[in-house]
């Protein structure tokens, strides 16, 4: 493929070649009706436009439903199966994720924080520079995929877009709250990393999805959610419902997402199985990280002195719920992991269907 | 100025006017976003007879369907929760002119009482957190003006 030295000087002469014109396949006369909200995704999913295929016939970044040049060269892409990324929810959440942004800069109240004992400014601190240290990977497992992920399946794409300029405001909004009034950024606690180096390098996005999606920020939004009575001022309470919404839609994603592909090949369920394994013995560590527990403990508790009698308590309806409801989303997704969670028996008693690997 | 539902609560004509209070700020629910929802709204009377409400939020429109059979409605999330425990949160509403930090939906359903969430799957159950801060904005509207023309 070179210059066309010829074209150009037929064209300035006024001959053109309109081959595109002429010898397109396109569905000529389609014309998506908007619905009540805008021109949606779906309403745009209509004709052979809205069928993507199973498995990419090509790879490049030609759009889905367009006359391609046969000369197009191949970009490479490693994920070309439908199944690898989709999920039945993806158009909507798209659509969703797009109109409910928000900003850290203009919705917060900032200027109304109180100030706080020092010693749950200092917990608020904490916590704010572990929710900013692990939302960003929730930005970075999806970037490090997406020029993976062919064309065809640009709705997957696009939704995973969305999260990674959610997962930047998360990043945002926690950084300015440790900043914003007189506590500054806490500690970086190894275990967390560990877990975050485990999705980073996952070797497929299968495994990093299962380890992301479902289980990181399911556990994310449980804490999000939790927000109601660890946040010590209705500032941060505000700041937690919005990241909840957000982050309620990944996990939305994440779940249907690992449906969709059981769904197709159930054999892979020992795959996922395996992921999970891995991923909840961090988690376990992550239970016992003094950085974590401890401040959450003393804002749940509202101090330090009370933390000792409180504390433990709160901490406990907490993991219950965060195990509940992950045990529940791998249920729906066709995983069950009741029986099989790599979590000490310490911290799953008393929760209902919990049962660690080899307890039975 | 703002006036208090002129209507008892729990009845249809509360929730239709609540509804009319929500969608007449629209800029405020355009900023919230889309969202897509059929929630019910459970009240326990005083011997735990329940009664259901529905909601349906679509876009950025949201409609009150009135009492619901639950198996008709086929709600994807209820929460429910007893009379006392609404019409507190109705008051703190109205006395502060939206939930104070202890009446919220969420910190009221946080660990499952005095509110309780019940969906018949996960991803249900999700779409309680995913909207929360709209169906906030929308009980919070029993705090705001009147509206004029809601044929109360």
């Amino acid at each position: 493929m070179g210059l066309d030295l010829d074209y150009l000087e037929r064209s300035a002469r006024g001959e053109f070649d309109l081959g595109w014109l002429r010898n397109g396949k396109s569905e000529w006369g389609v014309r998506a009706k908007p619905s009540k909200t805008g021109l949606t995704m779906r309403d745009i999913a209509i004709g052979t436009y809205g069928e993507v295929p199973d498995h990419a016939p090509r790879r490049t970044m030609a759009p889905r439903g367009s006359d391609v040049d046969p000369d197009v060269p191949d970009l490479g892409y490693t994920i070309n199966d439908k199944a690898e990324v989709w999920s039945d929810n993806l158009l909507d959440l798209y659509e969703e994720g797009v109109s409910r942004q928000w900003s850290a800069t203009r919705d917060i109240p900032w200027g109304e924080l109180p100030d706080l004992a020092p010693d749950l400014e200092h917990s608020m601190c904490q916590l704010a520079t572990v929710l900013s240290q692990v939302e960003m990977v929730a930005a970075d497992f999806p970037a490090k995929w997406l020029w993976r992920i062919n064309q065809d399946f640009v709705e997957a794409k696009m939704f995973l877009c969305t999260q990674v300029m959610d997962e930047a405001r998360h990043t945002e909004v926690f950084r300015k709250r440790a900043l914003a009034n007189g506590g500054g950024l806490g500690r970086a606690s190894a275990v967390v990393e560990r877990f975050l180096q485990l999705i980073l390098d996952a070797e497929s996005y299968d495994e990093g999805s299962a380890l992301m999606h479902l289980l990181g920020e399911g556990i994310v939004l449980s804490l999000f959610r939790a927000g109601e009575f660890l946040a010590p001022s209705h500032v941060e309470k505000h700041i937690f419902r919005l990241c909840m919404q957000d982050e309620a839609r990944h996990v939305a994603y994440g779940t249907m997402h690992l449906r969709y592909r059981l769904e197709r090949d159930p054999l892979m369920a020992e795959d996922y199985h395996a992921y999970l394994d891995k991923g909840e013995e961090i988690i376990a560590m992550i239970f016992a990280t003094p950085e974590i527990v401890e401040p959450t403990m003393i804002l749940a508790a509202g101090g330090v002195e009370q933390a000792a009698e409180l504390g433990a308590g709160a901490g406990n309806v907490l993991r219950h719920q965060i195990i509940e409801e992950y045990l529940k989303r791998c249920k729906h997704a066709g995983l069950d992991r009741q029986g099989r969670l790599h979590l000490p028996e310490v911290l799953i008693k008393d929760v209902p269907g919990a049962m660690a690997v080899g307890a039975a | 100025m703002m006036t208090n539902i002129d209507a008892p609560f729990p009845s249809e004509r509360w929730f239709t006017e609540l509804i009319a209070r929500a969608m007449s700020d629209g800029p405020l629910m355009e900023r919230l976003g889309i969202a897509d929802l059929r929630l019910g709204v459970e009240v326990l009377d005083s011997h735990s007879t329940p009664t259901l409400f529905g909601i349906v939020l679509d876009g950025y429109d949201i409609e009150a369907v009135g009492e619901v059979n639950g198996t008709e409605f086929e709600p994807e999330v209820v929460v429910s929760g007893s009379i006392d425990t609404w019409r507190e949160m109705v008051a703190s509403i109205e006395t502060h002119g939206r939930a104070d930090s202890t009446h919220t939906l969420n910190s009221l359903a946080i660990v499952g009482a005095p509110l309780s969430i019940r969906a018949a799957d996960p991803m249900g159950n999700d779409k309680f957190f995913r909207y929360m801060g709209t169906l906030q904005a929308i009980f919070d509207s029993a705090g705001s003006p009147a509206i004029a023309a809601s044929g109360r």
